[in-house]
């Protein structure tokens, strides 16, 4: 269980985090989205410690981190995967890990071969590529045989199958009880892995619910209208919970409600409709939108992705986009 | 496949004492002690140490005997080489010192350090203490390796240095004294910088550069001297026919053997207090 309240980091003038509460719960798989630079790290670093709040606190099983009498028994923590001297090898760095805690060399054995890294455990570490030194990562992390478990990025790196180890492993600790928290950028992986997804975007939390929660809001729930009635329809929906953004006149994109219940109501006030499209999302999709203006370093291509288009006008005279044509890349759902 | 219903308390791993599985100071220096020897660096540097110690004793007993036809007093002149020979050899504890510390900062090491003691203070603690017990042991060896090839070189002439002098003594411990508390000097800036390219450059400089500019004969430099953290300490490796002798021409203070040393003990304190305030405070 880690419990965050109102934490805020600021780096001089930058703020990293910003005013972020959530609470990550044991016996599932957490995991957290977010552009490059939204302040997955610098969060995950301070649950652990290595960086000091400027506000706010954060807890580990009700304690903060330090306050444990056996930290490595209550956290395990793979935040990147250069975190080892590149003289010593991988058993002694773990050894010397261990020694902290009074973890027995069994222990360091049992991890190195549950992380496949027998064969490699002599060499000295700077050696490592990125995929065996994740691996290593995920080694020290397990050495205490935490109840919690914080990993940053951990797929970065590895090859398909490694990819795969860990999804399972994650799985496979959060069935047994535990707490996973674990950070992606890597949208598609999540949905294979998560239970539950929270999303920070520019050091704010944007989104902390169930995957089918988010998946659920981002399809079937934004229709796109065109209509020469488009104001005096907008009124006539106009509603809490439902939201309407327009890109060009008489056309519109309404959340909150069904593309029944707009015809509906159109066909009831004799109202005019020219389109009427639910808009479908993936999870994907639900992330995009949810970051899009939080991303901090924008590639120009991602212009491709017609909902980051600044002409949406042009868009909208393709009269049947949904689904397929909204969604350039990922999976549809 | 998730289930929400399984409470911490059946959870993995609750019970730390069950195991006796806990963070204990003992064990953060046992930590240490395993990351110390299984780098290369501290290997070589501790072998250098011993090397140039010997090697120095050793080449200046060959020519001291030739020189030396018996007008020397009994072996007190021989025992200066041991200022000379820590003089050289600093250079090789200094680094090791540094590269404790440093090598953490630079290879990203201390993020692992601090997440499994996240108190940060008794890792500090613990390196400090594998450092000079390390350093202490292994100069103590090289001094008394040298002692014995001066005892072989010169004992025949009655130059090898006479162990059942008290200065003699003092002498021989405080090199070993020396080179532990230079090396805990350079640990605590590399602690305060966290770069082993400028804490080297701070600690060498300071060591051969600029303590050698303050000699120049400006009598504000020449009052600060004496409390320089290599000139002082250095006092406790000379005989006291030597600094008496440099007494009569110093403007600033006269520092005995082991005031001089606890000026250098001063430095590390206040060096090593700046760095566990700020190893408490900072961003890892």
């Amino acid at each position: 269980m880690i419990e965050a309240q109102g934490l805020t980091k600021r780096y001089g003038r930058t703020t990293a985090v910003d005013d972020v509460s959530f609470t990550v719960h044991p016996g599932k798989v957490t995991g957290f989205l977010g552009p490059n630079g939204a302040g997955k790290s610098t969060t995950m670093r301070m649950i652990v410690g290595l960086d000091r709040p400027t506000r706010g606190t954060v807890t580990v099983n009700g304690r903060p981190y330090a306050q444990h009498r056996a930290p490595l028994r209550e956290v395990g923590a793979l935040l990147d995967a250069k975190a080892f001297h590149t003289g010593r090898s991988a058993y002694n760095h773990l050894w010397a890990m261990a020694a902290t805690h009074g973890i027995g060399r069994a222990r360091v054995r049992e991890v190195i071969e549950m992380t496949g890294l027998e064969t490699v455990a002599k060499k000295r570490v700077g050696g490592f590529s990125l995929g065996m030194s994740q691996r290593l990562g995920v080694a020290s992390a397990l050495l205490g045989d935490p109840r919690t478990l914080i990993l940053d990025e951990p797929v970065n790196g590895l090859d398909p199958e490694g990819v795969v180890w860990v999804r399972n492993l994650v799985r496979f600790l959060a069935s047994e009880g535990r707490t996973v928290f674990l950070s992606s950028h890597l949208m598609s992986e999540m949905a294979l892995t998560a239970d539950h997804i929270m999303v920070l975007g520019r050091g704010r939390l944007l989104a902390d619910a169930p995957v089918a929660d988010i998946v659920a809001r981002a399809s079937g729930t934004t229709v796109r209208v065109r209509s020469p009635h488009a104001t005096r329809l907008v009124e006539l929906l106009a509603g809490p919970g439902i939201s309407v953004t327009s890109d060009a006149p008489g056309s519109f994109e309404i959340t909150g409600s069904t593309a029944e219940a707009i015809g509906e109501a159109a066909a009831a006030a004799q109202l005019v409709l020219h389109e009427l499209t639910p808009i479908k999302g993936s999870l994907e999709d639900a992330y995009m939108s949810l970051t899009q203006d939080s991303v901090e370093y924008r590639s120009t291509t991602s212009g491709l992705h017609p909902d980051h288009l600044g002409t949406r006008g042009a868009s909208g005279a393709d009269p049947v986009r949904s689904a397929p044509t909204a969604s350039t890349e990922g999976t549809t759902r | 496949m998730s289930t929400d219903v399984l409470t911490s308390a059946a959870g993995p791993g609750t019970d730390s004492d069950a195991d006796g599985v806990r963070l204990t100071f003992p064990r953060v220096v046992t930590s240490e002690w395993i990351k110390f020897r299984t780098l290369r660096s501290t290997i070589w540097t501790l072998a250098i140490t011993v090397v140039v110690m010997v090697g120095i004793v050793t080449l200046f007993s060959v020519f001291f005997g030739k020189q030396s036809s018996g007008a020397q007093d009994s072996g007190g002149g021989s025992i200066i080489v041991f200022t000379i020979a820590a003089s050289m050899a600093q250079l090789a504890v200094v680094v090791l010192g540094a590269l404790v510390i440093t090598g953490e900062y630079s290879t990203g090491m201390i993020r692992s350090t601090l997440t499994a003691v996240p108190r940060r203070l008794p890792a500090l603690w613990a390196k400090g203490v594998v450092l000079a017990v390390s350093i202490f042991v292994v100069s103590s060896v090289a001094v008394a390796i040298s002692v014995g090839v001066m005892q072989i070189i010169l004992g025949a002439k009655g130059l090898a240095p006479d162990l059942g002098d008290g200065e003699t003594v003092r002498i021989l411990v405080g090199t070993a004294l020396y080179l532990t508390a230079i090396a805990l000097f350079a640990f605590a800036m590399g602690a305060l910088l966290r770069h082993s390219a400028a804490t080297l450059a701070a600690v060498l400089g300071l060591l051969l550069v600029i303590e050698s500019l303050f000699q120049i004969p400006w009598r504000p430099l020449q009052l600060i001297s004496p409390f320089l953290p290599g000139t002082a300490g250095a006092n406790i490796m000379a005989p006291q026919s030597q600094l008496d002798l440099l007494s009569q021409h110093a403007v600033g203070a006269a520092l005995s053997p082991w005031q001089g040393f606890g000026v250098l003990l001063a430095w590390v304190a206040v060096l090593l207090t700046a760095a566990a305030v700020l190893l408490r405070r900072r961003n890892a």
